[in-house]
């Protein structure tokens, strides 16, 4: 553990001081976090007071970009803002990146590579400002208590270890002990105190519902007929879903098969959801593993049930850590675009805007023995499929299968999974042919993916930069 | 006088069409991009089908496939002769 | 010998060009009630450019259109004589409609009963040409009798039965209607095995994930399956009308349908 100081974080009640006391102008490197989405507050009132002491050639280490997060705009518009390092960023803040770039480079990063980015050095933050819902006056920090709890802080964790300068930012400061701090008060160096962190609303993620759309119910039922073909429903697996819909309905089935075949499993990862608590509360699941709570029922859930447990991105992903997804089994994953080599893109559209990013995408699809991704086959007369998707955010080798409504794709580097399917009823085909489908209903679509100008690299948790992201 | 065929959902489009002395196609589509010129072509062949060669068709397409634009216009085209009569 | 008949809007495209994705044996692409009366022309339009373009090989495709009283009702046929289409399902039937519609077209018909009339008059519908199957429309019978629809379905046992005898004793298919609750799975469960225990051979829906419960209930078990094989294999080596398996006499009646069972397990590919 690395113990940086023993001393008292230093209290300030009023926000502004703070800017008194610390030289802003020599600490370009600033990182934030995301847990409190788009009901985050710190973020903007933090970036103002940047623009207000006009710094310029900044460095920002958000974990995520959110589309309130509209401070930021307005200092890349002034040019205070030089490079941005994330993992995942929407809203306007990508679409004018994608537009017109940064005087620096925008890297887009993976919640693994970040944590190990920062752990290691590479990415230095000076400042990280980290709000935090429940916080004591020697800086150790929780997230699942107190009026703006938000869950799981797993995302700040390696900034609060590491950056130079620590500065929570709370709105419950408490004088009480609190035990197994997400964030350790020998890191802290300073605490704000102000009215509120947050918008609760704004907290919980806005697409956590299974979905009853009919192509998304197939898709969920296609997915967890090839898992239970494939023998992955066992005994002691181990599984993480997102929070979208289609994704939920195949935690859903994947229950439903579960209770009947009386299976219990191991642990589920990542993302964490009302759906998940109430399969940990019915005893079908041993552990939650939860970096980021997407609902209040897992805000609460972390609160109350041991066996639900915040780690940091570290923990979660970090190659160099004791990741809890080593041990994964299945991971299910989207795609806004995926191409004849397995390569899958969720962080720009087809027309080249930014709509988002890895996240854990990458580092889970490197990790889990089966990568399934799940996609309606058609998106709006777009094919999902294409010769080479617009921007890698996750590499071909690392995707194992790719489920749609009208049929099955395996990447034919799994012949283990291949020759466990071969008398399957399932609808397995190449993903060739699956592109040759959704072709024949959308005709074939024109290309003009401008290539001129460089505005932003992704980069895996190897550090290696995978692919380019260019100005539409 | 004007008629119009189809709806705002996804997958389909609505055909708005206007007298007009020349051929004057509108598109507005959120595959613009890609499919811009097929979206025309369909139309242009559909009214030559038709034998029309002046009137305005503004189209909003919410992506649909070439077969429900082709029936829109139809559609529309059928509404006007009917106004017509 | 489809198990589920699925009904998709007609004016709807993103419906429509998924048709296929449910895995339903049958659909029924809809003209009637799910299109309102100044877009009948733009489903016509947008169906026909529709079959035009697009194939099924698995999938068959009946058109529900408008009943043969209202305005719509001939030019429903005159648009879609020539699509390729497996048949018409005929809404509101009466022996006088569908013998209308049977001199329209040669393509089957799938009457749907739904008045107390069409119940008195079953066995006039049910034997006129090209006629195959029918489809009980429990929602709008009930409505015209003044009497409310239970889960437990006691006011339509007398309709179903009676379609059930009917269709059977006329070897037509026996469509039961659809389960109009979207998302209460477990009592369209109930009220799909009532409808196969009562001797209905298919189920339509108006949902797309109602198929998938349709289509098990209506496949032969394994067991069933594996009884079947037993009876169909003893019956041929035995080679005589009656013989006794298990201490059980079977005859002719049980070895066809043992037999039929093995066709429907052939058909959706379980052997």
């Amino acid at each position: 553990m690395d113990i940086k100081n023993n001393r008292k974080p230093i209290i300030i009640s009023h926000f502004d001081d703070f800017f008194n006391q610390v030289d802003i102008h020599k600490n370009k490197n600033i990182s934030f976090h995301h847990h409190l989405r788009n009901g985050d507050f710190i973020l903007n009132r933090v970036l103002n007071k940047y623009k207000e002491y006009n710094v310029m050639d900044l460095n920002i280490f958000p974990s995520a970009v959110f589309p309130t997060y509209i401070s930021i705009l307005e200092l890349i518009k002034n040019n205070q803002i030089k490079n941005i390092t994330t993992n995942y960023l929407n809203g306007p803040v990508a679409d004018y990146i994608s537009e017109n770039g940064l005087p620096g480079i925008l890297t887009m990063q993976t919640h693994g590579g970040r944590a190990r980015s920062i752990l290691e050095g590479r990415n230095s933050i000076d400042i990280a400002y980290i709000a935090v819902p429940y916080c004591n006056k020697e800086g150790n920090a929780i997230g699942y208590k107190g009026k703006n709890a938000c869950g799981s802080l797993g995302y700040p964790i390696p900034d609060s270890e590491k950056a130079k300068i620590v500065v929570l930012i709370t709105d419950t400061l408490v004088n009480e002990k609190i035990e197994n701090p997400e964030i350790k008060g020998h890191n802290v160096d300073y605490i704000i105190t102000v009215d509120t962190i947050g918008d609760k609303n704004g907290i919980v993620s806005g697409t956590t519902s299974i979905t009853s759309n009919p192509i998304g119910v197939k898709i969920a039922r296609n997915t967890s007929k090839l898992l239970y073909e494939l023998g992955l429903i066992k005994e002691g697996f181990s599984f993480q879903s997102g929070a979208g819909g289609v994704s939920l309905r195949v935690t859903k089935d994947v229950k439903d098969i579960m209770i009947k075949e009386k299976i219990k499993a191991s642990f589920f990862s990542g993302g964490i959801t009302k759906y998940h608590v109430e399969m940990l509360e019915e005893g079908l699941v041993e552990k939650l593993y939860d970096v980021q709570c997407f609902d209040l029922d897992a805000v609460k859930s972390l609160s109350k049930n041991e066996n639900h447990i915040p780690i940091s991105a570290s923990r979660y992903a970090n190659p160099n850590d004791n990741q809890v997804i080593k041990d994964l089994d299945v991971v299910i994953l989207g795609a806004t675009e995926i191409d004849y080599d397995y390569n899958v893109n969720v962080t720009t559209d087809s027309h080249q805007t930014i709509i988002g990013g890895s996240g854990g995408h990458s580092d889970t699809a490197s990790e889990a023995k089966v990568t399934v991704i799940v996609s309606p086959l058609i998106k709006g007369r777009i094919p999902v499929i294409k010769t080479r998707v617009t921007t890698i955010t996750t590499l071909g080798q690392n995707i194992d299968c790719f489920v749609t409504e009208r049929g099955i794709a395996i990447n034919p580097n799994r012949k283990d999974l291949l020759s466990l399917l071969k008398n399957s009823k399932l609808n397995i085909m190449t993903i060739e042919e699956l592109g040759e489908i959704a072709y024949r209903f959308t005709g074939i679509p024109k290309e003009n993916k401008s290539e001129e100008t460089i505005i932003g690299v992704v980069e895996d948790r190897t550090f290696e930069v995978i692919d380019k992201i260019y100005k539409k | 006088m004007k008629t119009s065929a189809g709806t705002y959902e996804s997958s389909d489009c609505l055909i708005t069409l206007s007298e007009c002395d020349t051929l004057e196609v509108v598109i507005e589509s959120i595959v613009f991009e890609q499919f811009g010129d097929q979206i025309e072509t369909v139309i242009k062949s559909t009214l030559k089908e038709n034998n029309i060669d002046s009137i305005k068709v503004e189209i909003f397409d919410k992506g649909a496939l070439d077969y429900t634009i082709k029936a829109r216009l139809e559609t529309a085209l059928k509404r006007r002769g009917e106004k017509n009569e | 010998m489809s198990r589920s008949y699925l009904f998709i809007p007609g004016n709807t495209p993103s419906m429509l060009q998924n048709l296929d994705v449910f895995e339903s044996d049958a659909v029924i692409i809809d003209f009637e009630d799910s299109v309102v009366d100044y877009d009948k022309d733009a489903a016509r339009l947008l169906v026909k450019n529709f079959l035009n373009k697009f194939n099924f090989e698995h999938t068959e495709i009946f058109i529900r259109i408008n009943d043969a009283d209202s305005r719509f009702f001939l030019e429903d046929v005159k648009i879609t004589k020539d699509l390729n289409i497996t048949g018409y399902v005929l809404p509101k039937a009466l022996p006088k409609s569908v013998l209308a519609l049977s001199n329209l077209t040669d393509k089957l018909i799938i009457p749907i009963i739904e008045s107390p009339m069409a119940v008195l008059r079953l066995e006039e519908i049910a034997h006129t040409k090209n006629v195959r199957g029918l489809l009980l429309g429990a929602e709008d019978l009930t409505k015209e009798l003044g009497i409310n629809r239970t889960v437990e379905a006691m006011e339509i046992l007398y309709t179903r039965s009676k379609i059930v005898l009917v269709c059977n004793a006329y070897g037509i298919d026996s469509i039961d209607t659809p389960f109009t609750n979207k998302d209460n799975i477990d009592d369209l469960l109930i009220d799909t095995r009532t409808a196969k225990n009562l001797g209905f051979t298919a189920k339509s829906s108006i949902h797309p994930n109602h198929v998938e419960i349709i289509n098990t209930t209506f496949t032969p078990s394994e067991k069933e399956i594996f009884e079947a094989k037993r009876i169909v294999k003893k019956a041929e080596k035995e080679n005589k009308g009656a013989f006794s398996l298990d201490g059980k006499m079977i005859d002719l009646p049980i070895i066809e349908k043992a037999q039929k069972v093995l066709e429907k397990a052939k058909k959706y590919n379980l052997l």
